[in-house]
């Protein structure tokens, strides 16, 4: 069979490729270009109009003060969460590659809290904060402790919390596999030419791994930046709306305030920030790899 | 070898892509309609009241077999509004929805049905009509009060709870004291969530004014001085009671609805603000055998200590579009004239659901406590109209507002600012 030809080639994507592409292209890019329309549009979301007007819901997402307020609460909560998801991870693959009994084990244990769906995850840990906390902080006491989620630094601090623990086994195994892929044999090099372990790992095996840093960096980012299953299921917002996320203002806006054509131009807004972010990042981050 | 390895790689690409496709779609769940292949008229019921799902089903089951017309009811736990989005968004509307008062409003003229010659609509005093034309079926009535648990009372006082003692928050004070040093520690319960401060008891300050639509316009206008008037004063007097011998005090915020329920239906404490939707929550304990609704006490003499607040609730509107074809529309008229006029329709809204009837014609006994009160003020004529025109964003961003002043992170004149440079920056919903 000639397998230069277009029509083989097109066979052959197609039979790999073509089911992803077709749902990618339906479920993405369509939806994504639609999306984009309709923010010229000021549709409630459910009428049958949608009357074009212009660039209104930008300069209106502009002035909308509780978006940027969410914005930045979205940044500050991203900025910790991503830097505790980091070092917790690095540390854990550092843990489970380094030899200990059982470390299957523990791979294993750290990556389960990923498996639980966000909402479930948010559910048991608003009774653990609600109920087990308040509980044993009583006992401690002896007085009445409000739960930490009903103040506004406490559910930002529990957002945190619940998003580091979440993530932290996930990016644990690129860590681990980036460890697995620095060659002992450049270790032990470092290690024969005088290097203390500390150093070695500092000018050796970090170096190396710069690749798995960008990976999970760049997942880290982009997903803190659009959480919304947690904050919907641990705070919902509260109180007085203190914890509401960038994507969960962009919900309520298109849907329960039916401003469909402004909170679409809100995600679009968010969408931008998340890709230069993203993007920067990884830019920086490949520039500076290095081989072996 | 190669070729099964093949055949096994296009299963499984199969497979995965059968993966996504049904996750697409498994946001609803399809009810257990009737035999699907009885040729006859097929109508899809939204229910948006999760609570009577089960009796929904039930119902459609029996009806389809009943009427020969297939009926399937569905339910969503997004809102209403986002829901039906989707489903008209992709030209797939259900024959029936069950809204809120709010949402008949904004869809009605692009979606609804024109209902005005139905019969019911004489034996109705709630039914929604916007433009003169009646496009919402009221399916029961709710109402907005302080629930009470006078089994918990009486235990401590050695009296039958009279609710009429409380009319005034003086009388409310001193029973609330009488119950203190009676042993019971804190004797009421607030929940904290938005809806039920913004949407149902802030919502009573513009109720319960003179002239609401007046009310609303000074407010949007900036007129409105709230922390000097009168209606505002005297119902946050008694929030401050309430939020005062709240067994929640300490931690209001955190408070959770369902311990909240639990600690009344219990006897633990005895009051709560609420509606009789909560019985839903509260029949789920061990309840007391007597509990009941009553007016929110303040110490005023126009009558408004003497109602509850409420009215409608939910409502069925049929959809217009060529989506629906006539014989549908048909069956579902059918189907709103069944729920009043006949006696398994009526047995299913009282009995199976145990919700209030918005129908004079239905005399059937409501059997839970708090519906029966509800019943009887309807009855009387003491309830006072729900407003129904507040903008989406009204009970999220004003309950923020309560719920900072719930956790004594805001004053009484703090609060009143929040509330009106809210209503100064909204568009008024038009009626």
């Amino acid at each position: 069979m000639e397998r230069n030809t277009f029509s083989y080639k097109l066979k052959q994507f197609m039979m790999f490729a073509g089911p992803a592409s077709i749902l990618f292209f339906g479920t993405v890019l369509v939806p994504f270009v639609y999306g984009f329309y309709l923010t010229f549009t000021s549709w409630d979301g459910i009428s049958k109009v949608k009357p074009f007007v212009g660039l209104e819901n930008y300069t209106a997402a502009m002035q909308d003060s509780a978006y940027w307020a969410a914005i930045g609460r979205t940044a500050i909560y991203s900025l910790f969460a991503v830097i505790l998801v980091n070092a917790l991870a690095f540390f854990l693959a550092y843990f489970v590659t380094s030899g200990i009994k059982g470390q299957n084990f523990f791979r294993a244990g750290f990556f389960i809290p990923n498996l639980i769906g966000g909402i479930v995850l948010g559910y048991v840990w608003k009774f653990v904060f609600n109920r087990a906390f308040v509980a044993v902080a009583q006992a401690i006491t002896g007085g009445t402790v409000p739960s930490l989620l009903s103040t506004t630094g406490g559910a930002m601090f529990c957002l945190i919390l619940v998003s580091v623990w979440q993530y932290a086994g996930y990016m644990m195994l690129i860590y681990v596999a980036g460890f697995m892929a620095v060659s002992n044999d450049l270790k032990e090099a470092a290690l024969i030419d005088g290097c203390t372990p500390s150093q070695a790992m500092q000018n050796v095996t970090i170096p190396l791994m710069r690749s798995s840093f960008v990976q999970c960096l760049f997942l880290s980012i982009t997903r803190c930046f659009v959480v919304y299953d947690v904050n919907l299921s641990l705070t919902n917002g509260e109180p007085f709306n203190s914890s509401v996320m960038a994507a969960m203002h962009v919900y309520n806006q298109a849907f329960t305030y039916k401003n469909y054509g402004l909170g679409q131009a809100e995600a679009v807004i968010l969408f931008v920030i998340c890709a230069v972010i993203g993007v920067t990042q990884v830019y920086i981050g490949k520039k500076g790899e290095v081989d072996a | 070898m190669k070729k099964h390895s093949r055949v096994l790689a296009a299963a499984l690409a199969l497979a995965l892509t059968a993966g996504v496709l049904a996750g697409c779609g498994s946001s609803d769940t399809p009810a257990a309609g009737g035999g699907s292949s009885s040729g006859g008229t097929a109508i899809t019921i939204f229910n948006s009241k999760m609570e009577i799902q089960e009796q929904m089903e039930a119902m459609a089951e029996k009806y389809s077999q009943e009427k020969g017309v297939d009926v399937e009811v569905y339910y969503s736990s997004d809102t209403v509004a986002a829901h039906l989005a989707t489903k008209y968004a992709s030209n797939d509307p259900y024959t029936i929805s069950m809204v809120d008062a709010k949402d008949v409003y904004s869809l009605a003229a692009e979606h609804a049905l024109d209902l005005s010659g139905e019969d019911w609509v004489k034996d109705t005093t709630q039914a929604i009509s916007v433009d003169g034309k009646v496009y919402g079926f009221p399916v029961c009535i709710e109402a907005r009060g302080i629930i009470y648990n006078a089994d918990a009372i009486k235990n401590i006082t050695g009296k039958d709870f009279d609710p009429s003692t409380c009319k005034t928050l003086d009388g409310f004070k001193a029973l609330i004291q009488e119950l203190i040093d009676g042993g019971m520690e804190a004797p009421t319960g607030v929940m904290k969530e938005d809806w039920s401060l913004a949407a149902h008891y802030l919502a009573e300050v513009y109720e319960e004014q003179p002239d609401v639509d007046a009310f609303i316009t000074s407010l949007h206008e900036g007129n409105a001085d709230l922390a000097n008037n009168d209606r505002f004063n005297s119902l946050m007097d008694t929030f401050d009671v309430l939020k005062d011998n709240s067994y929640s005090k300490a931690s209001a915020i955190s408070a959770e609805r369902e311990v909240t329920e639990q600690k009344l239906a219990e006897g633990e404490i005895a009051f709560m603000f609420g509606g009789n939707w909560d019985w839903s929550v509260i029949n789920a304990y061990d309840y007391s055998e007597n509990m009941g609704m009553m007016p929110v006490p303040q110490n005023t003499d126009d009558g408004m200590n003497e109602k509850l607040v409420g009215g409608g609730s939910k409502y069925f509107f049929i959809d217009s579009s060529d989506n629906t074809s006539d014989e549908q529309k048909q069956a579902a008229k059918d189907f709103l004239n069944w729920l009043v006029y006949d006696e398994a329709g009526q047995s299913f809204i009282v009995e199976d659901c145990a919700l209030v009837p918005a129908y004079s014609n239905i005399t059937l006994d409501v059997k839970d406590p708090l519906g029966a009160s509800v019943k009887k003020y309807t009855d009387d004529g003491a309830l006072i109209p729900n407003y129904n025109y507040f903008p989406d964003d009204h009970y999220s961003i004003c309950g923020a507002a309560f719920q900072k002043y719930l956790a004594n992170q805001t004053d009484r004149a703090g609060f009143a600012g929040e509330i009106e440079a809210y209503w100064k920056g909204i568009t008024p919903v038009e009626h």
